[in-house]
């Protein structure tokens, strides 16, 4: 039995192959051809560190929607939530706090506000999808008030920029921070109680039940994690950038989701999964690295980005069928 | 004759789910089918309405062969089917369901001609004398008159042939008495009434025609006088051999109490009144009807569906509010009836699965310790002879025996003191349908005890050491499983049922 099995698997079809490794080629494909096109600027290691740490924000904040898709579970409001972590992290960084304060307040009141919307989504039994839109918007309201819709910069330390800005040795603190994050979430979702319990309920949440998993708690826990790394991205963001405006998190929501759904692609094929999303955000990051070298413009990076993800999906589907 | 199924045989991966099955319906008549679940009653109606096709034999309509490839074909000829889980937009208003797969009416500019299409339902209403509010959006209507707007709808297909599926489980009995004269006025016009029910008296009141289904094959077809309780009865139980199943082993039963369940109502009256006990070392087999509340009730015992009245005692202690994962905690397991959507995460691995409820125990510090859980897990796989290759196969893969001694394996590392296994043996081969029985008897030897919910009377008879009957949502019996038949059970059944009291 087990012979017919392995010979099932060696005789996968091209579109299976293409639907398992598709999203890996896709990226040597776009590493070779950036490196034909711009040889001097792209294949550099200089570049290649460099992509390291554009992705850096996008891999947190996409680990947050990793571990909530986990579940079953869309939070919308990880643009707001980042935006909200850099402009509370940079005012107190103004106020003078220590950077370890500035950093840790931001990541707390993230933290919360996952507890909130995974426990009005539990508790009521409502649509996350809606739930975390308000929620975004609530967000984004309080982030408004707090900068008067400004960006924040005036009088902010150096120290500040601390996280963002260091290099130990070639390496930028912002990557070893990502990789960090990576293999702490790689391992929570693979080896702890935790990540079992997540997949299981993302697997079949009355099925989970019935063996004794509280699917309430878990699910608000994996929104808390969410809303955490949201607000943390916001806030490596605003030490990078020495600012922090009132929008700044927006761009990096609906990547996040994009890097999530290519990642799952790979790996594990239609689970979410942190490695997946990491290979998915490396994807995004080289693909907007290598067009930028190009000088391709940036409306035309977002039609090129934007076919790339609908293709990735559709292979995904057929390979499946 | 109207419609005529002659020798109809459908098989199912080896599994003869109708043989040889030679049916007459005519025209201004009601036909009742009756027999267990599973007996072939759902299958012969997908045929009918063209959802399946039969492997052999011939479908004839007024003197013809014809071939019904797809549920489209039925409804040309005219055959429509009402289902237990109504079809009907409940947004929607009566008027807008009942035009639903029509061509709306359009007015000069294109639009939907309301004016029209009022006319048009009016004229139907008057014609079939279904009085019905059409205005009202569908949630906001009752069972019976979604029955009737269902009925509405089909009769504008010019419907020759109606089925209705369990048309009264929803219904009061005045609500039944409603749609019974609607049948009687459908009969007048000529139409030929397919009826399907477990209630025996109203298919015993209603029926011109009934016939048995048992193990799909008729085993009995019974003209208008003939139709009686004690015959059809007689009927449903026919040609199955009465085995007494060597109980002895475990016939002295401990006199400690595990469970004590008194006046259990659930907050959805899906159970009423139920009433048992099961002690140490045995095993109780719970019968009833579908819709008798079998199911619902071990879903409040275990903390899965909110109970309102009764108590539960389990091991002395009076339960209160209590979620699944404190009754595995107190040693107690559901073996859930619907393996695929309850009983086991279908994308996840055997291991994964096996190992869901007791990972606190496998861990430390929330971190899986695996040497430990890959011997928990291939230990139950030897034990159940789970046949993959190996523990980290997704269980999508396994077959439905297989499948379900995974679920066992997960039960057992729970280590309980009570199973409560819902057709533990549903959809699985014989072979391992014996290792469950012989499973379950050994945990009872153990001094486990055991609740074992079957809609089929034999395995009941078979593994019982007492037997609790249900009927709407209470427990209307307790036959201690000695000298009784099949015959005995249903007959209790049949009794408590609405509108014979």
């Amino acid at each position: 039995m087990s012979q017919t099995i392995k010979q099932q698997k060696q005789k996968m079809s091209f579109s299976q192959k293409l639907s398992a490794y598709g999203t890996i080629f896709a990226g040597i494909a776009l590493i070779v051809i950036f490196s034909i096109l711009s040889p001097d600027s792209f294949m550099t290691f200089d570049n290649a560190i460099n992509i390291t740490r554009q992705i850096s924000f996008l891999v947190i904040i996409a680990i947050g929607a990793t571990l909530v898709m986990s579940v079953q579970e869309f939070d919308l409001s990880i643009g707001a939530m980042a935006s909200l972590g850099g402009v509370v992290s940079a005012k107190l960084a103004i106020a003078g706090v220590p950077i370890f304060v500035s950093i840790l307040v931001p990541v707390v009141i993230g933290f919360v506000i996952g507890l909130i919307s995974g426990a009005i989504v539990t508790r009521f039994r409502v649509l996350s999808f809606v739930t975390t839109l308000a929620m975004g918007t609530v967000i984004g309201g309080f982030t408004f008030w707090l900068t008067g819709g400004s960006t924040v910069f005036e009088n902010i330390p150096e120290s500040f920029k601390f996280l963002g800005q260091t290099q130990i040795f070639v390496f930028p603190l912002l990557s070893i921070i990502m990789i960090i994050l990576v293999i702490i979430f790689w391992y929570v979702m693979a080896h702890t109680t935790l990540g079992r319990r997540f997949y299981a309920i993302g697997g079949n949440e009355k099925a989970s039940e019935v063996s004794g998993v509280s699917i309430n708690y878990y699910k608000t826990i994996a929104f808390a994690l969410c809303g955490m790394l949201a607000a943390l991205t916001g806030a490596l963001l605003a030490s990078r950038l020495g600012s922090a405006h009132p929008t700044g998190g927006e761009a990096y929501f609906l990547n996040a989701y994009a890097a999530v759904f290519l990642g799952m692609t790979v790996v594990r094929s239609g689970i979410s999964n942190v490695v997946g999303t990491l290979f998915g955000a490396a994807i995004l990051g080289i693909l907007a690295n290598g067009l930028t070298i190009l000088q391709v413009p940036s409306f035309m990076q977002d039609v090129i980005t934007g076919i790339i993800i609908i293709a990735a999906l559709i292979f995904q589907k057929i390979g499946r069928e | 004759m109207l419609l005529q199924t002659r020798e109809i045989t459908k098989i199912f991966g080896g599994h003869k789910a109708l043989e040889n099955v030679t049916i007459s319906f005519e025209a201004g008549t009601v036909h009742s089918l009756l027999g267990e679940n599973g007996a072939g009653k759902s299958t012969l109606i997908k045929i009918l309405t063209g959802v399946y096709q039969p492997t052999n034999g011939q479908i004839i309509w007024q003197g013809q062969q014809t071939f019904i490839n797809r549920p489209k074909d039925a409804q040309d000829l005219g055959v429509n089917v009402i289902h237990q889980d109504r079809q009907l937009v409940p947004y929607f208003t009566g008027l807008e369901n009942l035009f639903l797969n029509r061509t709306y009416p359009k007015n000069k500019l294109g639009g939907i001609n309301w004016s029209k299409m009022r006319e048009q339902a009016n004229a139907l209403k008057e014609k079939w004398k279904i009085d019905i509010t059409l205005d009202k959006p569908v949630y906001d209507l009752t069972p019976t008159e979604r029955t009737m707007l269902e009925i509405l709808r089909a009769m504008s297909y010019e419907s020759k042939v109606l089925i209705l599926d369990e048309p009264t489980a929803s219904l009061t009995d005045k609500e039944s008495e409603l749609l019974f004269s609607l049948i009687d006025h459908l009969k007048k016009e000529n139409v030929a009434i397919i009826y399907i029910s477990h209630r025996l008296e109203e298919v015993i009141k209603i029926s011109d025609h009934v016939t048995v289904l048992t193990g799909g094959k008729v085993t009995a077809s019974l003209q208008k006088e003939e139709i009686t309780r004690e015959r059809i009865i007689h009927h449903m139980t026919d040609g199955k051999e009465m085995k007494t199943a060597e109980k002895s082993s475990n016939k002295q039963r401990s006199s400690t109490l595990l469970l004590s369940v008194k006046k259990l109502g659930t907050k959805d009256k899906k159970v009423e009144d139920v009433t048992f006990d099961v002690h140490a070392g045995e095993i109780v087999g719970m019968y009833g009807l579908a819709g008798s509340g079998r199911t619902e009730s071990m879903e409040a015992i275990f903390g899965l569906r909110e109970k309102t009245t009764g108590s539960i005692t389990y091991k002395e202690k009076l339960l209160g509010k209590v979620s699944p994962k404190q009754m595995i905690k107190a040693g107690m397991i559901l073996i859930p009836e619907n393996r695929h959507d309850e009983g086991l995460i279908m994308s996840n691995t055997i291991r994964h699965n096996m190992t869901l409820p007791i990972l606190d125990d496998v861990s430390k510090a929330g971190v899986i310790t695996s040497s430990v859980e890959g011997k928990k897990v291939s230990e139950e796989m030897k034990r159940f002879k789970v046949k993959a290759v190996s523990e980290n196969q997704k269980v999508a893969e396994l077959s439905g025996g297989n499948q379900q001694k995974v679920v066992f394996g997960k039960a057992l590392l729970t280590n309980p003191d009570l199973y409560i296994c819902d057709e533990p043996t549903q959809a699985v081969d014989i072979m391992t349908r014996n290792d469950i029985h012989l499973f379950l008897q050994e945990q009872a030897k153990l001094g486990k005890g055991v609740i074992f919910v079957s809609s089929d009377i034999q395995e009941i008879l078979e593994i019982s050491d007492r037997i609790i009957v249900y009927s709407e949502g209470k427990t209307v019996a307790e036959l201690v499983n000695d000298r009784i038949d099949t015959h005995t059970i249903l007959d209790i059944c049949y009794k408590h049922q609405k509108g014979e009291k």
